[in-house]
């Protein structure tokens, strides 16, 4: 099938779309969006965090004919030029090791600060737990929360 | 502070790591695992899977594709999968599936029938204890059996017999997985008889010479990139079946292959580390002194022996003086998936019993626990001459006991529902290095490149490159690029052992004043900026007298594109002369819950002593993360493998590991003495140390909230219940 939906703001289209296939694979080795991160396939570690109308999602269980029609961001876009504050902060406080998760932790924060501008430590926590980072960095990502909440 | 250099690529998702490459005409391939544990392989009906829509080629143990089994001074030997029929643990790669989409793979690969010859399987680590195997000799070449006695002492039992305060316990650690969030995967390009492999790793020469050995190719025709890993944590020290399969389909079918294991895939057809069950027995004088200690352990391995957790020889062959000692390592060979070396390969889970069992010695003592460890700290490993080249342990304790409030942990603690217990142990990890050739090349523009081939699985060693190459050269970091994760760079070995910073820090300081002789050469030499002057480099500057120039002005003036040269490195006499390890103390509270049982870790702290500190934000990340394993370990993560030989938690919903949810506040301090006598940069590594002792550090806070000693890791509920 054919599946067109907007990703990062730009219409796209994808042809010979299988039906069982998932968003995430089409972002990836469809439409050239690798920045999201496949890394359990089960909606378990939020390494494939992307929003679907402004909604986060794992990209791994929403199939790719489940955005038809819908407007998709990725890691890719989450900034206009340059980086986001969040990024920015993760890039400030070091909150980056291996960076395999990352991109699903910026999507998730992004989406905390977006609901809860000054969340306290808890409830950050409680927000990212969703998210694994099995460099288990989880003491400098709490900072750069922080601090993007501080800079937004 | 320096900022990690690949922080804005991984954080705008530009950062491309191997299965993030898709070049024109890729076909996907998907790898079949066994559902035995043990048996043959009688018949693999593929018709069906022939038949699927877009499916290119389904290789088998009947069908194989050739590979031969790669073997490396540093790695032994690889595991190269569908050579045989035989069938040695549950999720064992028998099949690989291409075709023309990943999908396509996947579904046809379902088809595949396979009829088994089934065998008994060996599973349990338990049943096997009584007719064990000894090990093969240690990394060091010591014999898996070994003993120092004191003058007219017997045996181990007299010294153990003859000692005032005894301590005969059992601990168990639990089969792991590395579970690096990266699953193990390749790209495969063959152009022109030459390949081209993205696949993360640990180093990527490695790499290269594995598949070159397995696929019977040249070794200059392999090119392995990892430019980006997503964790390894010893998982990617081997080349893996993604890689191997796909490159030898690639070839076979004249298109590139994209492979990667699935998660449930990762947990099987990886590597994990062994389970192990250890006994301790110590001694000691009424003052704490030891005056025997015994390690007894088992690891579990494969059925055809490779590696065995080396508890005994990683912890108590050297962390406290005694004059008795006695050690002992015996391997369990079962139907399980492979086992390899895991963060701390031997220290974590050695140290889980060991520094349990200095607790329990401290009780039966009613000794501060910090104190006990004071009194034994060697100044050389037992039955060696060579002392430690810079040891501040002490002045881990005192400062991490200060720091954390250790003295307050008599007082009765009930926060609530919530029973409070303090915990500590000792850390110590060997220092290490490999060799290692790093090449700097000065540029006309007055940047500076240090490439080595290497890797960097999030340690920070991009950014640490950038910082030696800056020292060692004058200039500001900013204007030092690095180059890693590409086999054709000089070979930097493996990025395993918390070897990397130490090996790369000391190539440099060999090819900084090359590359210098090489500037200041062209600087004097004919048509040189300075010809014929006597000059010296400083700040990035050739000064010759009245007058100076940039090396980029310097290389202008001469018409040189640049000038470049490649430093080496490997141990070498210091290692006749001194002992070599990191050290450090860690400290933990622990909160369980009255009625529920759960166990929180609430607060941890660990002081290290790990030589210079290079990249305060990188070094602090891999500690941290270090003493998180450790939690995970303690009260997370264990593979549980049933009697079948199938995981029964081998996925990411299943199997353990913390979140942010699990950690407060973590707590890192480090004493700062470089050891120079081990490197000229003074840095002995930090991936590991930070592991080691926190289970312990954990189940003595358990302990000292409850009342109850829990000999097994990790903790649960049942295990609390009164």
């Amino acid at each position: 099938m054919r599946i067109e939906l907007t990703v990062n703001g730009v219409a796209r289209e994808a042809d010979d779309v299988w039906e069982g296939e998932s968003l995430l694979y089409a972002l990836r080795e469809r439409l050239g969006l690798p920045g999201s991160k496949n890394a359990c396939e089960q909606g378990e570690c939020g390494s494939c965090t992307v929003y679907l109308d402004g909604a986060p999602v794992c990209a791994c269980l929403v199939a790719a004919g489940q955005a038809q029609g819908r407007e998709v961001t990725t890691v890719e876009g989450l900034a206009g030029d340059g980086l986001d504050p969040v990024q920015q902060a993760f890039v400030e406080k070091g909150a980056v090791q291996c960076g395999f998760c990352t991109p699903g932790f910026l999507m998730s924060t992004k989406d905390l600060l977006d609901r809860d501008p000054a969340p306290s430590d808890p409830e950050i926590r409680e927000a990212l737990a969703g998210n694994l980072c099995r460099c288990t960095g989880y003491e400098k990502i709490l900072d750069a929360v922080r601090t993007a909440a501080a800079n937004r | 502070m320096t900022m990690r250099t690949d922080a804005p690529l991984k954080t705008s998702g530009a950062a491309r790591y191997g299965l993030d490459v898709t070049p024109p005409g890729t076909v996907y391939g998907y790898v079949v695992t066994s559902t035995i544990a043990h048996g043959e392989i009688t018949a693999m009906d593929v018709a069906a899977v022939r038949a699927a829509p877009g499916v290119l080629a389904v290789y088998t143990p009947f069908d194989p594709l050739p590979l031969r089994t790669p073997m490396s001074p540093l790695l032994g030997e690889t595991w190269v999968p569908l050579q045989d029929t035989e069938v040695t643990y549950y999720g064992q790669p028998v099949g690989f599936v291409v075709a023309e989409t990943f999908e396509q793979a996947r579904d046809a690969a379902l088809l595949v029938e396979v009829t088994y010859d089934r065998r008994p399987a060996r599973t349990s680590l338990h049943a096997g204890l009584a007719d064990a195997l000894d090990a093969p000799p240690s990394l060091h070449g010591e014999p898996p059996t070994l003993q120092v006695l004191a003058d007219g002492v017997e045996s181990i039992e007299d010294a153990l017999a003859a000692s005032a305060v005894r301590v005969d316990a059992t601990y168990e650690t639990a089969t792991q997985n590395h579970a690096a969030m990266e699953p193990h995967s390749a790209v495969a390009v063959w152009e022109d008889g030459r390949l081209t492999l993205y696949s993360g790793t640990q180093g990527s020469d490695l790499q290269a010479a594995q598949l070159a050995q397995a696929l019977d190719v040249e070794p200059a025709r392999v090119r392995a990139l990892n430019p980006f890993v997503g964790g390894a944590f010893g998982g990617k020290g081997h080349a893996g079946v993604s890689a191997f399969l796909g490159a030898a389909a690639a070839r076979d079918l004249g298109r590139p292959v994209k492979a990667a294991l699935t998660r449930e895939q990762v947990f099987t057809a990886t590597a994990t580390r062994p389970a192990t069950v250890q006994r301790l027995r110590i001694g000691a004088d009424a003052d704490g002194r030891l005056t025997a200690l015994a390690h007894d352990s088992w690891s579990s391995t494969t059925a055809t022996p490779s590696f065995v957790e080396p508890t005994s020889h990683g912890t108590s062959r050297e962390w406290y003086t005694t004059p008795n000692l006695a050690i002992t390592q015996k391997m369990v060979p079962l139907h399980v998936p492979p086992t390899t070396f895991m963060r701390a390969p031997g220290e974590a889970p050695g140290s889980f019993a060991l520094e349990s069992a200095m607790d329990e010695l401290a009780v039966a003592l009613g000794m501060d626990p910090v104190e006990l460890r004071l009194r034994n700290s060697s100044i050389a490993p037992p039955g060696r001459d060579l002392q430690w080249s810079s040891k501040h342990l002490d002045e881990c304790f005192t400062l991490g006991a200060q720091r954390f409030g250790w003295a307050q942990r008599h007082r009765r603690r009930v926060d609530r529902d919530w029973l409070v217990g303090y915990g500590t142990a000792t850390a110590m990890f060997p220092a290490l290095r490999f060799p290692c050739a790093v090449r700097i090349t000065l540029r006309p523009d007055d940047t500076a490149e240090v490439a080595t081939s290497g890797a960097d699985p999030g340690t920070g060693l991009r950014t640490v490159l950038s910082l030696f190459g800056a020292e060692a050269l004058a200039i500001p970091p900013e204007r030092v690029e690095a180059a890693l994760g590409d086999s054709t760079l000089p070979p930097g070995g493996m990025s395993g052992g918390s070897t990397a910073t130490a090996s790369v820090g000391s190539a440099i300081a060999v090819g900084a004043p090359a590359v210098i002789d090489a500037l200041v050469a062209v600087a004097t030499g004919p048509g040189g900026l300075f010809e014929g002057r006597e000059v010296a480099y400083a700040d990035g500057r050739v000064f010759a007298e009245g007058d100076s120039a940039t090396f980029g002005e310097v290389l202008r003036a001469a018409g040189r594109d640049e000038v470049t040269a490649i430093g080496t490195s490997a141990p070498g006499e210091e290692m006749t002369k001194h002992s070599f390890s990191s050290f450090g103390a860690q400290f933990c509270e622990v909160r369980v819950h009255r009625w529920t049982r759960e166990v929180r870790m609430s607060r941890m702290l660990g002081v290290f002593d790990a030589g210079r500190i290079v990249h305060e934000q990188a070094a602090r990340s891999q500690i941290m993360g270090g003493m998180i394993w450790g939690v995970s370990a303690a009260l997370h993560e264990g593979l549980e493998i049933e009697e079948s030989g199938r995981p029964a938690n081998g996925d990411f919903a299943s199997y353990l590991i913390p979140v942010n949810a699990d950690i407060p506040t973590v707590d890192v301090e480090f004493v700062r003495y470089p050891d120079t006598l081990h490197n000229p940069v003074g840095a002995r590594g930090l991936g590991e140390i930070s592991v080691v002792g926190v289970a312990a550090a954990i189940a003595n806070a358990v302990y000292d909230a409850t009342g109850i000693r829990v000999r097994r890791i990790p903790i649960v509920l049942e295990d609390l219940l009164e």
